[in-house]
Order: structure tokens, then C-alpha cells, then sequence
């Protein structure tokens, strides 16, 4: 199928950025003070004696030279294998596939929220140009843009958590509290509306500026004089074909934003105790477990590919000449 | 004439639950059987077998599913476990226990001194921190029968030194899961096995662990608990919110910040205390980098001493929770703590003069030199006397540079590197200053052991009082002994351990019988009950 | 002159330059007010504010005082802002002007690294290199510019590739002129506006990155940041939560009075958009 094929050429062509991130990181990494068996006597408090650590060294496959453990690395990425986790002493594949749902579901749910209200919000400010609603939308978006989000998570968590008890203060779900079905996801979504909050507020302001710049601009246009002379209702042209237009620029910077978005829920997760890859990737930068960060990078770098690629597809859908040209 | 009683009833509680009332208060009530116990899980560790990895981190979560031979009582005494009794021959060369019959494994095989063996000789003296330097000298361990175990050393072991370590130092693990196998890769050692009062049954990484009563315990109605759940909470603000909101009911050593730690001890559902940690004792360190040529010379050690307001500092900035330190031995270890021993107050003016006599006026600015000082990244209470460093010894003329590392570049840069001028961290005395204690002093440190003498220090005569002590026998002269180690300790300076502190425990008072021993938050939690 | 007229007419921008000339006043005026070193111990820690009238803001956990740590902060602030900002876009106009002048495999090779560093969360290569090299100011500075190049590259690459084949530039060769002549001197000044406005977004996002490394606490401890005392303010947060709360306003205003100058610059340079 034709969309296939362009994915498999998209993927081909970024071959070579993935390279040079992974073989980057890696390097990189090396040159940073302590590795993987510092981190875990700094854990077990020491007592270690020398012997013992060199057979950690050993162990975690530290005792050979940079290059070695550098090509042992890419020929096991040849074979898609990423490796051994360090801290988990599981595959690394296995670990992020744990923490991946979380981090889905984080980045779809303020994806989502930024997107929709965003756009809500964009319109409601485009349409009352520089009057009252747009002076407080244009406002409010650029404080939620400046505020530092940890700052906003941590006074959500007081707010909401502690005073008012209305939502949960961290982690993914109840535990132990064995939910099935509805319930259970209703559980799951009353832990995650704080940090969908958080993360999602810095990028509705976002949204929310490009899609009044962009309506502001379409509205200007030839074609949307025409309908309005031709009588058309003013809620339908806005609908059927200001939209449209004006949605290609948040159409673009969802895929331009996609690696933000994973870097800033390193803090949300931090911060409301989300087992996601965010804070997975922290630990590994602490810990040093190459295995597991340069297999997070990977996935992350697979995800912005993906995600750039159907923005590809949407964008078509939305402006049939785009679809004409090389896709 | 009902409300006002009740509400008199309802207040009299709270002062009375308000006052740090010992739990003997509360002997009078007949235990809750049932309930399940939360308990905040800071760090995440790699493995949960306290056999391979001795730390509290571990202990909090495989303590409660394995259990050593030998555990503490209330006073803090060794009292049997898994072993019911011990003797030494008189050279201290052959200590034998005599095991506990009817235990047996949650897989439901008997627990034998073929485990014992299995243990102590492929995981306490191989593989377990601080146990490998422990059980350097053991040869052998026999096993007559299925319930003697029979400790062979080639030097003389302290009984009481092997006592007080085994708490820590001497979990048992299975045999049967672990023979012929990798022991490092191992899966037991994250879904762990033991005789403990808990069974393993989930650990979601990043999320929770649970365990739930063993039937088969061999404590007689015992545990009161159902289960025990571990939340991962990395971030302590929100580990303060869970447990007001009551998601969390126990939070163990230290975990929390410091005010927010204030702030539950006076709120009446919750009591923050000490009780139940004397065993895990720190000291905060100064250590003094001996290569560099200013800090060699033992006026300008000891002028950095009297630059410091320690009592100021422990007052506003960490409360009621530290103590002035004395020198590398604790308080709270009775059998060795020495009095009287030489003690460095707050004089600046002694400083300056100091200073000035070393040979180090004051230049440009007012400063005489510059260190560097790298503090250890954890421990909230580290930061604070990180700055409190920087901010004294600008007041006599030293410029200080923090420099900031994680965990392992941390332990890198100062243990091995050795590039560092001051270093701020923590000693953690665990029980006997023959554990890791004298080990800060001793030279011939291999390059690149933490919480070592890592420092350049070679004081012979230091040393021998050292090496004398570890091997005697006699408990008076020991203690003498180290008596004499913590006389020269604190008048050579190598380094400095001004302050004392205990782990804090931060518990939901609905709880009944906790912290009634020494190192609670490790122990099995066998007796632990829930009121509604 | 009508650059001026032209960029007053919005009301928010005027805001945001003021707020910007408050914040760099503070910058200008904290020796002058607060002479002494802001990471002395000031007083007693945990003060709130206005409970002792030496401290207008109070003190924080280390018994520093809070006022004097922000008007000094906003220095750290503004240079954090300026230099990250000036080494992002420096690094970017360069890379993106080679490879939108050049074309063919230069501009090939240069946008697979730009993917590159774009493709990578780019909090995540921060909280490397910081792990590595340290957590010095500099260092940091340094660090937050080589993660916020990309940005700036894509824009001037654009920008060069459509103003390349102008008929301006095609006079330029016949002239004999040089490549560098040409992209410095003649396609450079028209296409530098558009990144020159989003430099101020990416000055914003320096002040905020830096805010966040400070909050894990990998920040430099021998500076008196706003980060810092946000981190530092983490610990008491449920009671003494200003020690958080003033320094995060702090940020707010200057990341908005960043972004408002930024606008306000953009419409103020393509005035065919304004006067909606």
C-alpha cells in the first residue's frame, strides 16, 4: 500500500539522524564522571571490596574498551536487540515497553487537551479580535506559557490533592485496589488529570497563539470575503473552510513539538510519580545505564519519526495540493 | 449537655494523642488482626535480596520476606532469628549455631544449615558489601546436622562483633534457588523468597510492590497484618501529600523533607521520631582532602573546625532532629561511645589566628584561598550544611566553590579521582566501629572505595589502635580500645564528624507496635498491627 | 522612529517592555541595594515576609534573604537568557545559512545532524550534558544554547532558501562577489527579522530550562538563581511555600515580558498583519 511504502521511506531517510543520535549518546556518554557500578554502591552504601566491584565491572560488561562495547552496542541494534538493562537487569525492550503506556497515555491526554482547547480557544480570540474575550484568552495563554510547569504540578498537588482531596496526588492508579473494567479506567483517568493539566497547559497556550495568528491571517483572505459576500453563514465559513486552512500550522507543530513534549514530562512524571519513560530516561542518565537510555532515545526518536509522519498525512488530507507534490 | 461531652472526649484524645506518648501506652489493646500496611518506597533498588545487598533500601522491602540469623531486641541486644543459639570457643576461632527447627521456606521446603552454608559462603563472603570484608577470614562453615551451623575462622572473630553485624549482615537465602545458578541474574532477586512473616507476590516497577501474610510463619499467630504494599514515590513533596491524604502510612528514614517532617510531628494523626532507628546512626563528615598541601596541615584542619558554628547550624536548621557529634562513634552505641574526647567549639577569632599562623593571610577581597567542596547529592540535610560550610568559611577568609555531581560522579570524583579539595557526605555507623567505621581512618584503602580513607591519610600509629581493636576480645579492652581510637581521631583531624543524627520515621498513628527496636524500619514487622 | 510608533500601538507590548526594563533594572540596581553577597547567612531561615521589616521577602531555608537573591537573580536570569540565546542563534544562523546558501549535500549532511538534535528530547540531551560536564553556570549556559540551536537553523536555512535565488543575489555574482560577501553582507540583514523575533522565544525557553534544571537540582549552587530558590523552596512548599512562589512569579514575568517584546517586535516588522 502506497502509505506503507511512504513510511518505509520516511524511515529509510531518517536512518541516518537516528544514527548519529545513538552513536552521539553514546560518546557522549562516555565521557561522563562514574558509571553504572558507581551508581549502585552509591546505592548499597558502600562496603564493596575491590574485588567484588570488578566483578560488577565485569558483569555489566564495562571491562572491555569504548570502541568494543560501542560496536557490540550497533550489532546488537542491527538485530533490533537493545539490550540489558542495568538497573532493571531486563531486557531493555521489556522495560520500556512497561513504562511506554504511561507515557502514551501522558502525551496523548495534554496532546489532546493543548489541541482541542487550543483551537477553542484560538477561534473564540480570532473571531473577537483584539475586543475583551481576547485580551483575557491572549493573556491567559502566554501566563500559562511563562509558568514554570513543575511549579503549577507541585501547587496543583496542595491544592487538589491535600486541601481539597478531590483528586489523587500521584502515581498511575490505585493500587491494590482491584479494579476491572470501567472502574478501573475510571481510576486511571482521575490520576492522570493533574498531570494532563500540567504538561498540556504550556502547549495550549501555544496552540492557542498559532491558531489565532492563523486564523487572523486566513480570515484576510480573498476566498473568505467571497463567501461572505455570497451571504454564506458566518459559523459555516468559519467551520468548513477557515478551519481547515488555518489548522495546517497546528497540524505541523504537533510533529515539531512531539520531542518537547517527551522531554518536559521528565518533570511532570518527576513530579506525580508516573512510571513513564520520561522519568525512566532521568534515571538512566543517574544511574548510567547506557542500554536503557540509548534504547529510550531510540523509541523516542521512532515516536517524533512517527508522529511527523502522520502529520505528513493529515496535512494531505487537509490541503489536496499538498497531496500532489512527493508527500 | 451530648455534644459538649463528646466534644470534650473528642479533645482530650487529641492531647493526648498529640503528646509523644511511648507505645507501652497502648500495650492495654488486643491487636487488630488484618489491614494493610503502606509504606512509602523512596528508591527503587536493582535487586531485593538483602543476602547480596546490605542497605536500608533493600531491608525495608526483603526484611519483611527474609530474616537473618541473629535479629535485635527492644534494647537493642542480639536476639535469635533463625538461629535460637550461639556459642564461641574460647580463641574465637569456632562459633557455632544452633538453628531454629520447624522453619520452613514459602515454597514450603524446610530451612536447613545447608541454606546457612550456601549463604554465607557464595553470598556473605563473595558477594554481600560489608560482609565480604566480614567473613574475609572465614574458612568453612560445617554442618554437623540439619540444624548446627558451625563457623570456621583462620583469625579470632568478637563474638559480639559477629552479633551485632548479623542483624544487617546476615540474611539467609535459599539454597535451593539459588545453587548452580548465576547468582547475580538470578529472578529471585527481585521477586525474593525467604521464611519472613510476608510473601512475595508483585513488583511493578516504578509502581508498587506487594506482599502479602505468610500462613506457614513460624512465629505462632503471626503476622497481624494481611499485606504490605510499597508505593514508589520519588519525589518527596508528594510522598508528604500521601500521607496526609492517608495513601501512605509509614515513611521511613528520612525521607521526607525536613519541614515538611516538622509539620506532621505536630499534627496529631501522624508522630515523627527517632525511636526505631538507633540503629541506623550517621555522622555528617567534613573530609579533608590530604593532597592538598593546604589542607595537610593540621591548623588549617583545625581552624576549619572552629570556623563552624555546629550548635547554630543544628538549632535553626535542622531542629530537634540532630545532635552535636562528638567524633566517629555515636551515641547511641552504648558499648563504645567514649566521653571527654578532645572537641573543636565555635571560635572565629581562633580560626583567623590559626589561618593566619599556617602561613595563609588575607589577600584581594579578603580571601586567603580557595577549595573546592563537593557535597554528596543526597540528603536533604547535606545541602543545607553544604551552604552552611560555604557561608562560615567565608567569614575567615576561605572562598568556597560547591561543585555539584550526581550519585556516581559524586562517588567517582572524590573516592577514586580524588579530585576534590573539602567533600561533605554522610558515615554510616552500623552498630560496631569494626563495620565501616574505622575503615574512614585506616590507610591502604583500595583507590576507589567509598567511605574510605580515600584522603592521603597514612597515620601509622592511627593504624595499629585500629588493627588491635578489630581483633580483640575481650569487650572491656575493645571498647578501651576504641576509646583510644576516637582520642587520636578527633585530635589528628584526618577528617571531621561534627554531627550527630537518626533517621526519622515519619508514622500514622493508627499503627501499634512500631519502632520498638532499633533497626524497625529493617526488621520484619512481625508484631506490626492496625487499629481502624 | 515608526518602528517605535508602529510597535506602541499594541498595549501588551508596551507591558512586556516595561516589565523588561523593571526586571533588568532590578539586574542593574541589586549591588546598589543589596550589597552584600545574596548567599550569605542573612538571618534566621524561614522567615515569611514582611514578619521581619530587614527582609522584604523573607528568608529561605538557608537563612538567605530572598529579596536580594532575586534582584541579583535577575542578573543570572537575563544572562542565561542572552547568552544561551546568542549562542543558539549564533550556532543556528550559521549551520542554516551554509546550508541554505550551499544547497546539495552540505545542506544534506547539515540537515540530518538539525533532525537530529530535533528528533531529541532536547530537556533529555540537557540532562546529559549537564551529568557530564558539570553543573557550573557556564557549562549550563553553554549547554542550553547547543540544545536550542535547531530552531533557529530551520528558519534561517528557509529564509536563505527562498531569498538565494533573488535576482539581487544572481547581481551579486556577476559582480564577482564572494560567497562570503554574499551571505554576510547581502542575504543575512534580509534574513535575519523572523529569527531575530524568535530569538525571544527562545530566550524564554532558556530562563524556563534552566528553571527546570534547577528543580531536579542540577543548577549551579554558587549563583543566586531563581531556579535555585524554586528548588530550594521544593522542600518546604506546603508551609512556607513563598520561598517557591516569589522567585516563580519572577520567572512568569520576565518569560512573559520576553514574549511580549518578542510579539510585539513581530508585529511591529510585518505591519501588514496588525491593524486587524
Amino acid at each position: 500500500m502506497r502509505v506503507l511504502a511512504l513510511a518505509g521511506r520516511r524511515l529509510a531517510a531518517s536512518l541516518p539522524s537516528l544514527l548519529i543520535i545513538l552513536v552521539g549518546m553514546f560518546l557522549l556518554l562516555q565521557l561522563a564522571p562514574g558509571d553504572t557500578v558507581d551508581a549502585l554502591i552509591a546505592q548499597m552504601g558502600g562496603g564493596g571490596d575491590a574485588a567484588v566491584v570488578a566483578e560488577l565491572r565485569a558483569f555489566y560488561g564495562l571491562d572491555i574498551s569504548v570502541a568494543a562495547q560501542l560496536g557490540n552496542y550497533l550489532w546488537r541494534l542491527v538485530r533490533l536487540d537493545l539490550g540489558f538493562s542495568a538497573i532493571y537487569g531486563k531486557p531493555v525492550s521489556t522495560v520500556i515497553m512497561e513504562r511506554l503506556p504511561a507515557t502514551l497515555l501522558l502525551m496523548s491526554a495534554s496532546l489532546s487537551f493543548a489541541f482541542f482547547f487550543g483551537l477553542l480557544f484560538g477561534v473564540i480570540a480570532a473571531r473577537r479580535v483584539n475586543r475583551w474575550p481576547d485580551t483575557v484568552i491572549s493573556t491567559l495563554g502566554l501566563v500559562f506559557y511563562a509558568t514554570p510547569s513543575f511549579w503549577f504540578g507541585l501547587m496543583a498537588i496542595v491544592l487538589f490533592s491535600v486541601h481539597l482531596q478531590w483528586l489523587p496526588a500521584g502515581g498511575m492508579e490505585s493500587i491494590g485496589a482491584g479494579l476491572t473494567g470501567f472502574a478501573r479506567l475510571a481510576d486511571i483517568a482521575s490520576h492522570f488529570v493533574l498531570p494532563t493539566l500540567t504538561l498540556g497547559l504550556i502547549f495550549l497556550a501555544i496552540y492557542l497563539r498559532i491558531m489565532r495568528a492563523s486564523m487572523l491571517e486566513v480570515l484576510t483572505l480573498d476566498f473568505v470575503r467571497t463567501a461572505r459576500a455570497k451571504g454564506l453563514d458566518e459559523t459555516r465559513i468559519i467551520t468548513r473552510h477557515v478551519l481547515r486552512n488555518a489548522m495546517l500550522p497546528m497540524v505541523t507543530l504537533i510533529g515539531l513539538q512531539a520531542g518537547t513534549m517527551l522531554g518536559g514530562s521528565v518533570v511532570v512524571e518527576s513530579v506525580f510519580s508516573l512510571p513513564g519513560l520520561g522519568r525512566l530516561a532521568y534515571e538512566a542518565v543517574v544511574q548510567r545505564d547506557l542500554n536503557t537510555l540509548l534504547g529510550i532515545v531510540f523509541i523516542s526518536a521512532l515516536l517524533v519519526i512517527l508522529v511527523n509522519f502522520l502529520v505528513d498525512l493529515v496535512y494531505a488530507q487537509l490541503d489536496p495540493r499538498i497531496a500532489k507534490g512527493d508527500g | 449537655m451530648d455534644m459538649t461531652r463528646r466534644r470534650a472526649l473528642a479533645t482530650s484524645a487529641a492531647i493526648a494523642a498529640s503528646v509523644n506518648l511511648p507505645h507501652m501506652a497502648f500495650a492495654q489493646e488486643t491487636p487488630r488482626r488484618g489491614g494493610t500496611m503502606t509504606v512509602h518506597f523512596a528508591t527503587e533498588q536493582r535487586i531485593l535480596n538483602p543476602s547480596l545487598q546490605a542497605s536500608t533500601g533493600v531491608y525495608i522491602v526483603g526484611g519483611k520476606i527474609q530474616e537473618p540469623l541473629v535479629d535485635l531486641d527492644g534494647a537493642g541486644n542480639p536476639a535469635p532469628c533463625l538461629a535460637e543459639s550461639w556459642e564461641s570457643t574460647p580463641d574465637g576461632m569456632t562459633i557455632t549455631f544452633r538453628l531454629r527447627r520447624g522453619v520452613t521456606w514459602h515454597d514450603g521446603r524446610p530451612f536447613t544449615s545447608a541454606d546457612v552454608q550456601f549463604t554465607a559462603m557464595e553470598m556473605w563472603k563473595k558477594i554481600l558489601n560489608y560482609g565480604t570484608a566480614l567473613q574475609q577470614f572465614l574458612d568453612a562453615v560445617e554442618t554437623p546436622d540439619a540444624h548446627t551451623a558451625v563457623f570456621r575462622y583462620s583469625r579470632p572473630m568478637p563474638l559480639n562483633l559477629l552479633l551485632r553485624a548479623l542483624p544487617d549482615l546476615g540474611y539467609v537465602s535459599a539454597k535451593h534457588i539459588y545453587e548452580g545458578t548465576d547468582i547475580r541474574q538470578n529472578p529471585a532477586n527481585t521477586a525474593p523468597m525467604g521464611t519472613g512473616p510476608f510473601r512475595f507476590v508483585q513488583y511493578e516497577r516504578g509502581q508498587f510492590i506487594i506482599a502479602e501474610r505468610n500462613p506457614t510463619y513460624w512465629r505462632e499467630n503471626l503476622p497481624y497484618l494481611d499485606r504490605i504494599v510499597w508505593r514508589v514515590i520519588t519525589d518527596r513533596s508528594a510522598a508528604a501529600a500521601q500521607m496526609e491524604a492517608g495513601q501512605v502510612l509509614y515513611s521511613p528514614f528520612s525521607s521526607l523533607a525536613l519541614a515538611d517532617l516538622s509539620r506532621l510531628g505536630r499534627d496529631p494523626r501522624f508522630e515523627v521520631t527517632t525511636r526505631g532507628n538507633q540503629g541506623n546512626a550517621r555522622t555528617n563528615t567534613l573530609e579533608f582532602n590530604h593532597r592538598n598541601p593546604i589542607l595537610a596541615d593540621i591548623r588549617v584542619r583545625r581552624a576549619i573546625a572552629h570556623a563552624m558554628n555546629i550548635p547554630f547550624f543544628i538549632e535553626n536548621f535542622l531542629g530537634d532532629y540532630a545532635k552535636l557529634g562528638t567524633g566517629p562513634i555515636p551515641s547511641t552505641s552504648p558499648d563504645f561511645y567514649p566521653t571527654g574526647m578532645p572537641q573543636y567549639g565555635f571560635d572565629r577569632a581562633l580560626a583567623n589566628r590559626m589561618l593566619d599562623e599556617a602561613g595563609h593571610r588575607r589577600g584581594a577581597g579578603g580571601v586567603r584561598f580557595t577549595l573546592r567542596l563537593n557535597p554528596a547529592p543526597w540528603g536533604e540535610d547535606i545541602a543545607l550544611f553544604t551552604t552552611f560550610i560555604q557561608q562560615s568559611l567565608q567569614e575567615v577568609g576561605i572562598r568556597v566553590e560547591i561543585v555539584r555531581l550526581d550519585a556516581a560522579g559524586f562517588l567517582r570524583t572524590v573516592y577514586n579521582d580524588w579530585n576534590f579539595d573539602l567533600a561533605t557526605g554522610w558515615h554510616q555507623y552500623r552498630n560496631d566501629p569494626a563495620v565501616s567505621t574505622t575503615v574512614w581512618y585506616r590507610s591502604g584503602s583500595p583507590r576507589g572505595a567509598p567511605w574510605t580513607n580515600q584522603f592521603g591519610v597514612v597515620d601509622a600509629e592511627l593504624d595499629t589502635i585500629i588493627d588491635g581493636a578489630a581483633t580483640e576480645l575481650d569487650p572491656t579492652r575493645r571498647k578501651a580500645r576504641y576509646e583510644d581510637f576516637v582520642r587520636r581521631a578527633n585530635t589528628e583531624l584526618p577528617i571531621w564528624m561534627p554531627i550527630e543524627q537518626i533517621f526519622l520515621s515519619a508514622i500514622n498513628r493508627r499503627l501499634r507496635n512500631h519502632s520498638n527496636m532499633p533497626r524497625w524500619g529493617s526488621s520484619s514487622w512481625h508484631d506490626l498491627w492496625l487499629a481502624s | 522612529m515608526r518602528f517605535f510608533r508602529n510597535y506602541s500601538r499594541s498595549p501588551a507590548a508596551v507591558v512586556g517592555l516595561l516589565l523588561l526594563l523593571v526586571v533588568i533594572g532590578m539586574a542593574a540596581t541589586a549591588d546598589w541595594f543589596f550589597p552584600q553577597d545574596p548567599l550569605n547567612l542573612a538571618g534566621r531561615p524561614l522567615q515569611w515576609p514582611g514578619a521581619n521589616p530587614r527582609f522584604w521577602f523573607g528568608t529561605d531555608n538557608s537563612g538567605r534573604d530572598i529579596a536580594a537573591q532575586i534582584f541579583h537573580g535577575a542578573r543570572i536570569s537575563l544572562l542565561i537568557g542572552l547568552v544561551a540565546t546568542s549562542i543558539a542563534v549564533t550556532v543556528g544562523i550559521v549551520i542554516g545559512a551554509i546550508a541554505g546558501f550551499y544547497g546539495g549535500w552540505v545542506d544534506d549532511v547539515l540537515m540530518r545532524v538539525t533532525e537530529a538534535f530535533q528528533t531529541l528530547p532536547n530537556f533529555l540531551l540537557l540532562l546529559v550534558f549537564v551529568s557530564i560536564f558539570g553543573s557550573e553556570l557556564l557549562t549550563v549556559v553553554v549547554a542550553i544554547g547547543a540544545v536550542s540551536w535547531p530552531a533557529p537553523a530551520r528558519l534561517t536555512r528557509a529564509e536563505f532558501l527562498s531569498l538565494r535565488s533573488r535576482e539581487f543575489v544572481e547581481a551579486c555574482r556577476t559582480l564577482g562577489m564572494r560567497d562570503r560577501q554574499i551571505i554576510f553582507r547581502e542575504i543575512l540583514p534580509n534574513a535575519l527579522p523572523p529569527v531575530i523575533v524568535y530569538a525571544s522565544v527562545v530566550m524564554a525557553v532558556a530562563i524556563l530550562l534552566e528553571s527546570a534544571l534547577a528543580f531536579l537540582r542540577l543548577s549551579d549552587p554558587n549563583v543566586a538563581s531563581w531556579g535555585n530558590l524554586i528548588g530550594l523552596g521544593r522542600d518546604v512548599l506546603r508551609t512556607q511555600w513563598y520561598v517557591s512562589a516569589i522567585p516563580g512569579v519572577a520567572i512568569l514575568l520576565t518569560v512573559l515580558a520576553v514574549s511580549l517584546v518578542g510579539q510585539g517586535l513581530n508585529d511591529a516588522l510585518n505591519p501588514r498583519l496588525k491593524g486587524r
